[in-house]
């Protein structure tokens, strides 16, 4: 069988399958008891094998069949989780992890079994079953004492139990069609279907029983609602109410014909009095808690119900890249030729009204159909800082040292290119952090620091741009520490060291091959690094800041735009030609007359309200001659001067007029083209004309 | 197509500089444009004139005089940009002006052995066509040249 259609699926889910296993065998490690998150291993690890199978991977197959079976074993209370399996099993999903590059790489897994990896987890399991019989029960009773409490607890009043539709609130308004019904001689039923847990089509058999019952009587209420069913949004069990003439008999013949329901728990509904509403508020609420505990109550009840219930998936599609690219692209375009077609009509003179009305409404459509398409390419963060937990635990082992990590913001959403960039650069620093800010676990004990390191990741929207925060509780950065390195290397002269304030020697550290940690290690220290951190970040248009306090820890800033394909920018005129400034580094624009124009080492600068700027004539860096300065106005003597600003430094871009603000869809310059560092990009103008972008960080 | 061929028809887009005449395999062609505005590129190679919106994606534009160091002379109704389509990526000629297409047959081409190296680096052959002599452009030497700078 030709398997290759679905190679893509498989690589997808067993990535999120690895991720799954990465987190939860993360908890298990914190919470060894938590029977939770074993089951969550247990079914994961059960996915991962029989994915591998149905593909023809065999010896992944064999992994993951070792791997469960080690879980299986913890789930049945045979082996107690302990660091030694947390390793093992990290050990093996980095084997699996392996497999799916070679198989992403080649469609192969590949050679390598993995013999060492098995043969641990076999000895696991050995170990299990000679020592599980005798001096294990400790775990054994403890998981069923669990469960028996569960029980006695859950199962105080089993009949009522299991009549679910107890739970559910009801509405006025149906109490009142229920009392109508009673009163024209019907019956009112409520119900509660269970479904057999075996069974892989619940909602096509709940179906076939609506379906049934819809001939036979009204459904007036079910819960979850229908929609939810359809979707496969409900455990093993669902409840309704039905209106019917016909006998109690009748209506559960109909549900339990359906094959693979397991039982229907049915009676004539006493219907509630209409003052009583104040109650069922409240149990709305824990109704709705317990849906969700449902699950886990389940899993104490029943072990068996582990391996089925499934979570809530949202309802999604995947979707290549390259369409939504493709797509993208034909907004851009359709909205250059609304433009087009916008200015066509301005030039019109008197057009009729009921035509200007279309092409207003055809550009309120296009831009919200703009608006929807970035949207859809905006992924959370999620996807890329979700692999860091472990990547710490790990480095906590390496280095010997006790540290966690704190993420926050992982919702936070950035256009999916900028998410495929940045992985690589938040790993960087927070190696760093791990390596270089933290200090060993002796030395922060002697400070009076608490023994376990603490490392924070924090992503935030602000405005335009999302800012990622990677902080540590470290020593901080020794400035002059760094400067001595400098001069060590020969990087600046000692003079310049002295003149240095300590913002420039901590960019020192974003110079190439600059390291200060005083022992290469494994983890970082090489010297690349920082500076390639650098680069990619400036390179997806965003910028890295660092703060520090000696003794208390390092920050590094990183500041990325939301999307890398449309900005807010400012349309200026510069020597007659158009160019756009991106709108979220400029502070002000000012007009500033010519005579404020002062001159510090042979270089203009203007006082701007106590601050000293220095100004960059465009016109001069983009090779252009200045305009002639119509005698009809007295501009010659004031200068348009715009603001930007680069972290705390800030500059004066001159320029000759302002065009408006524009929302600008960002466009490479083509391959061939030789762009220099200043220009970001080109843009495309309502009339179809090119401006190009300057990035003003270059300027500062 | 299989180049050890001799005989192989292949057809060429016929370029005209004052009297010289070019050709290009019209399999790098994508397109042909009339001119139209070229927003100017700061510091970037002498030849490159600028960029221009080609339906949404902005495509590079040299001038052919300029690389070749031909006299320069102002734009006609009748020049053309040229739009070649190379490794997945487009750049724009600037042309005189366009005659015609024309069908070739490799052995109509002869190898240059020309000792002017400098000239004759992005010319692949010479070929003839109704008397008149065709110098065929080497795309790829030439796009390499442009990469490399």
């Amino acid at each position: 069988m030709d398997l290759s259609q679905y190679l893509e699926i498989f690589i997808d889910e067993t990535k999120e399958h690895i991720q799954t296993l990465n987190d939860q065998v993360l908890i298990l490690e914190a919470e060894p008891d938590n029977i939770d998150t074993v089951n969550e291993i247990f079914r994961a690890a059960h996915s991962l094998k029989g994915m591998a199978g149905t593909m023809g991977f065999k010896r992944m197959q064999r992994l993951t069949h070792d791997m469960e079976n080690v879980f299986s074993e913890v789930r049945n209370g045979k082996i107690n989780v302990n660091p030694d399996i947390v390793d093992v099993v990290f050990k093996c999903l980095d084997c699996i992890e392996g497999y799916l590059s070679n198989i992403v790489e080649s469609g192969d897994e590949g050679t390598e079994d993995n013999e060492d990896v098995i043969k641990v987890l076999n000895d696991v399991l050995a170990q299990s079953e000679s020592v599980g019989s005798a001096p294990e029960p400790e775990a054994k009773q403890d998981t069923k004492a669990d469960a028996a409490e569960d029980k006695s607890t859950s199962k105080s009043d089993a009949s009522d139990e299991k009549k679910k539709y107890l739970q559910i609130p009801i509405a006025d308004y149906e109490k009142n069609a229920m009392q109508d019904a009673k009163d024209k001689g019907m019956h009112v039923y409520a119900t509660t279907v269970y479904i057999q847990e075996s069974c892989l089509l619940k909602a096509a058999r709940a179906f076939l029983v609506f379906k049934g019952l819809e001939n036979k009587g009204e459904i007036i209420k079910s819960v979850p609602s229908v929609q939810d069913i359809e979707d496969e949004k409900f455990d093993f069990d669902f409840s309704m109410f039905i209106i019917s003439e016909k006998s109690l008999e009748e209506i559960k013949k109909v549900i339990e014909n359906v094959s693979e329901i397991e039982e229907a728990v049915i009676e004539e509904f006493e219907i509630p009095s209409v003052v009583e509403d104040t109650t069922p508020k409240e149990e709305d609420v824990s109704e709705k808690k317990e849906s969700k505990e449902q699950k886990s109550e389940k899993k104490d009840d029943k072990k068996a119900a582990a391996k089925t219930g499934k979570p809530v998936v949202n309802r999604s599609v995947r979707v290549d890249i390259e369409k939504l690219d493709d797509l993208m692209n034909l907004v851009s375009e359709l909205i250059i030729a609304k433009n087009g077609l916008v200015s066509v009509t301005g030039a019109m003179a008197g057009s009729d009204q009921s035509f200007n009305e279309q092409i207003e409404y055809l550009e309120r459509i296009t831009t919200n159909l703009h608006e929807s398409v970035m949207k859809v390419r905006m992924v959370p963060i999620e996807s890329v800082v979700n692999r860091f937990p472990r990547m710490i635990r790990d480095l906590s082992k390496k280095l010997n040292k006790e540290m966690e990590l704190i993420m926050t913001g992982e919702d936070t959403e950035l256009d999916r290119t900028v998410i495929d960039e940045i992985g690589d650069p938040l790993m960087h620093m927070l190696r760093n952090s791990a390596d270089h800010g933290l200090e060993d676990t002796i030395d922060r004990l002697k400070l009076g620091k608490p023994k376990v390191g603490t490392i924070r990741l924090d992503a935030y929207q602000d405005g335009n741009n999302v800012t990622i925060e990677v902080s540590d509780d470290g020593a901080g950065i020794d400035v002059e520490k760094i400067k001595a390195k400098a001069i060590e290397k020969g990087a600046i002269t000692e003079e310049q060291a002295e003149f240095m304030s300590d913002k420039e020697a901590i960019d020192l550290l974003f110079m190439p091959s600059f390291s200060t940690a005083e022992k290469i290690t494994d983890v970082s220290g090489r010297g690349v690094g920082l500076d390639v951190v650098k680069n990619k970040i400036e390179g997806l248009g965003g910028d890295v800041e660092v703060s520090t306090k000696l003794g208390e820890g390092t920050t590094f800033i990183v500041r990325l735009p939301l999307t890398l394909a449309i900005i807010q920018a400012l349309m200026v005129d510069i020597s007659g030609e158009k160019y756009a400034l991106p709108l979220n580094s400029i502070v002000t624009v000012e007009e500033i007359p010519s005579d404020e124009i002062k001159y510090v080492h042979t270089k203009e600068v203007i006082n701007l309200r106590g601050t000293v700027i220095p100004i960059v004539r465009l016109n001069e860096v983009l090779d252009l001659e200045p305009v002639e300065s119509d005698s009809e106005l007295d501009d010659d003597d004031s200068l348009i001067v715009v603001i930007v600003k680069k972290g705390d430094k800030q500059a004066g871009l001159v320029i000759d007029n302002l065009l408006g603000q524009q929302e600008i869809v960002i466009k490479p310059l083509g391959k061939f083209i030789r762009v220099p560092k200043m220009i970001s990009g080109a843009t495309i103008l309502g009339n179809g004309e090119v401006a190009l972008i300057i990035d003003s960080n270059t300027l500062v | 197509m299989d180049n050890n061929v001799n005989n192989e028809l292949k057809q060429y887009i016929i370029l005209r500089f004052d009297s010289e005449q070019y050709g290009i395999d019209i399999s790098y062609i994508d397109n042909i444009v009339r001119l139209m505005p070229i927003t100017r590129v700061p510091h970037t190679q002498p030849y490159f004139l600028g960029v221009i919106n080609l339906r949404g994606v902005i495509i590079p534009v040299m001038s052919m005089r300029e690389k070749f160091d031909l006299p320069f002379k102002e734009n006609t109704g009748a020049s053309r940009i040229l739009i070649i389509k190379y490794e997945g990526a487009n750049i724009g000629i600037l042309v005189d002006e366009v005659k015609e297409v024309v069908t070739l047959k490799d052995e109509d081409i002869e190898k240059v052995t020309s000792d002017d190296v400098e000239a004759r680096a992005y010319v692949t052959g010479v070929g003839k066509y109704n008397d008149t002599l065709i110098s065929i452009l080497n795309i790829p030497a030439l796009i390499a040249d442009i990469e490399n700078e």
